[in-house]
């Protein structure tokens, strides 16, 4: 005989990996160019509206938990000032909202583990292009450039997403 | 024809769009301000769903399922077990189980998960007797990111999930009337409904005080049955009126799901004595499943039923008969499954009885679904029940004229359908 356990409240809201998620982007909203604080006020709420959403039982509501906190990261990032402090903040941010997608409430608990394999890649990523920026001498050109490439990769990523059967490795059956 | 196998490619789900237009747009925004700060959140956004595709199956995985139920009367207990394919963890599967029509409780089950497989469990309850169908319920990988997914194919069968009185199942001793002689065959020293002594086997909760052989119980420590050799292979024909009625097409669709249900039960009992079933089902036409005994006319009489329906239109009891007449033999033994609720002029009894078919009446009556749906209160509520009860007594006395008619009131119960059978006396009368 199978024995199911009720999950509890206090785990469909997950509050670790929402801890994980508020921390860099409450930091980025208090670091923003929004004046008065209303950049850390947004941040809060957002990151509370997606804890929220997530919380609900009813499936649909909980599909939209992640629209604010995508919003807000959104208005932060454009908002934030140039700085490397910045920079590492708002990647962060990235990472910690892919982290937080991974736990998701609905789904058996562990998904932030077992989604490691796809935080780490555009970790990587982060890392190397902060550390390019650390270390590698900028200017408008450069930037140009970095807008080019970011434009070609953007290509190359919509050219997957219209045709996902490239991923597999042998023919999908139809 | 099955229906066409959804593509078991990889598939991007709704977030996936949004984190490319965020990511496009933060990049857009960093270019156009000369501000690196967007690039570095539009990068994690703009590469996650590549990642999340890479990091999974990369080609149609095939996943062990396993689906139960158990229960019995009303309880409906559905288990299942999907076994992930190597490579791929369980706790990444999703499994989409809806709760088949007919039957009521939790609409989705619970599950558990292990890094090998997810198990999940429904509980449901059927109002009525029924026979529905549960498809194997879709699975799908989804990467923990909840960006993309890919569906995973099963090899189960659709389960189909029977339930009808329990009654049912003792009247399959009856002796039943041969229309096709057996050559060489000798008769039973012993008459009645056991035949000779085969064996032992251990007792069911459904087997009648006689049958159990209570010294061979006592040695063992636990109830044993006598099984005996039946001698009965006689015929039966299971005929169900599908013809719209007056009482509405939701009523009609209700008391034809329970009768679909009996004329399996009653199929299934005496199939179990491998007596000949044959089975009719009257709508516009006659659909006839002609007689035959073994587990492949069970699996006929039940697709049949699965997928009998109402007619739209209700045609002359004459062609009823007229089709019997040409699809079975002579002097065959019918239960007509009829809800006696139009005019006696449409009643199948008689026709069927002037051509030689002697005919017994199950007769679901409409009266408890009536009753469910009435707005009345009080005296008013009694006084309308009281009336429609005397209108079917004389409905069902004036069937009686015709042939032996049960009314049956309480669905999870043939109790009194089962005695009336099982006494030889009133059913040769009949």
């Amino acid at each position: 005989m199978i024995e199911f356990a009720e999950p509890s409240r206090l785990r469909a809201v997950r509050p670790v990996s929402l801890a994980v998620l508020a921390l860099p982007a409450v930091f980025l909203g208090y670091l923003s160019g929004f004046p008065g604080g209303a950049g850390f006020v947004l941040m809060v709420a957002a990151v509370a509206a997606a804890g929220v959403l997530r919380a609900s039982r009813i499936p649909h509501r909980a599909a939209y938990a992640p629209v604010p906190v995508l919003i807000g990261l959104l208005l932060e990032a454009v908002a934030a000032p140039v700085g490397f402090g910045t920079e590492v903040v708002v990647g962060l941010a990235g990472v910690a909202f892919l982290v937080w997608l991974a736990d998701d409430p609905a789904r058996p608990a562990g998904g932030a583990v077992r989604g490691l394999s796809g935080v780490a890649l555009p970790a990587l990523a982060l890392g190397i292009a902060w550390s390019s920026a650390l270390f590698l001498p900028s200017g408008v050109v450069p930037l140009g450039v970095a807008g080019a490439l970011l434009a070609l990769a953007i290509a190359a990523v919509a050219f997957l997403v219209g045709r996902p059967s490239l991923l597999d490795r042998g023919e999908a059956r139809s | 024809m099955n229906p066409p196998e959804p593509a078991s490619g990889l598939r991007w789900r709704p977030l996936t769009p949004l984190l490319l237009a965020a990511g496009a747009a933060l990049l857009l925004a960093a270019v156009v301000l000369r501000n690196p700060v967007p690039l570095f959140l539009g990068l994690p956004l703009l590469l996650a769903p590549v990642a999340a595709g890479v990091a999974g199956p990369r080609g149609p995985p095939h996943a062990a399922l396993t689906l139960t139920a158990e229960g019995s009367g009303p309880e409906v207990r559905l288990e299942g077990t999907v076994r992930a394919p190597p490579g791929v963890d369980a706790r990444d599967l999703v499994v989409e189980v809806d709760r088949p029509p007919g039957l009521l409780g939790d609409p989705r089950p619970r599950f558990e998960w292990s890094r090998s497989s997810v198990k999940f469990r429904a509980s449901w309850s059927a109002p009525n007797p029924l026979i529905t169908e549960l498809v194997p319920p879709p699975v799908v990988w989804r990467d923990p990111l909840g960006l993309v997914e890919r569906r995973v194919s099963t090899s189960a069968d659709p389960l189909v999930i029977t339930r009808y009185p329990p009654e049912l199942l003792r009247i399959g001793a009856v002796r039943l009337e041969r229309t096709t002689p057996l050559p060489g065959e000798t008769r039973s020293r012993r008459v009645g409904e056991s035949g000779e002594f085969h064996g032992i086997r251990v007792a069911r909760p459904d087997d009648p005080p006689r049958q159990i052989n209570w010294r061979a119980s006592a040695r063992a420590g636990y109830r044993l049955a006598n099984e005996y050799d039946l001698e009965k292979t006689g015929d039966i024909l299971v005929l169900l009126d599908a013809r719209p009625t007056q009482l509405g097409s939701a009523t009609d669709e209700r008391l034809f799901a329970i009768a679909r249900a009996a004329a399996l039960g009653l199929s299934d009992a005496f199939l179990a004595v491998k007596a000949r079933v044959g089975l009719g089902v009257f709508g516009e036409f006659l659909e006839a499943v002609p007689l035959s005994t073994g587990r492949t006319q069970r699996i006929r009489i039940e697709t049949t039923l699965k997928r009998a329906h109402l007619a739209a239109v209700a045609p002359p009891p004459e062609r009823c008969a007229v089709a019997v007449r040409r699809a079975f033999p002579y002097g065959l033994t019918t239960v007509v499954f009829s809800t006696l609720a139009d005019d006696s002029l449409t009643d199948l009894s008689p026709y069927l009885r002037r051509r030689g078919y002697p005919v017994m009446v199950l007769s679901p009556s409409p009266l408890p679904l009536l009753s469910e749906g009435s707005t009345l209160t009080g005296e008013d509520e009694k006084l309308a029940e009281r009336i429609a009860r005397l209108a079917r007594r004389n409905r069902v006395a004036r069937a009686w004229e015709e042939a032996p008619t049960i009314d049956w009131t309480d669905y999870w119960s043939l109790g009194q359908f089962v005695d009336f059978v099982r006494r030889p006396r009133v059913r040769r009368a009949g």
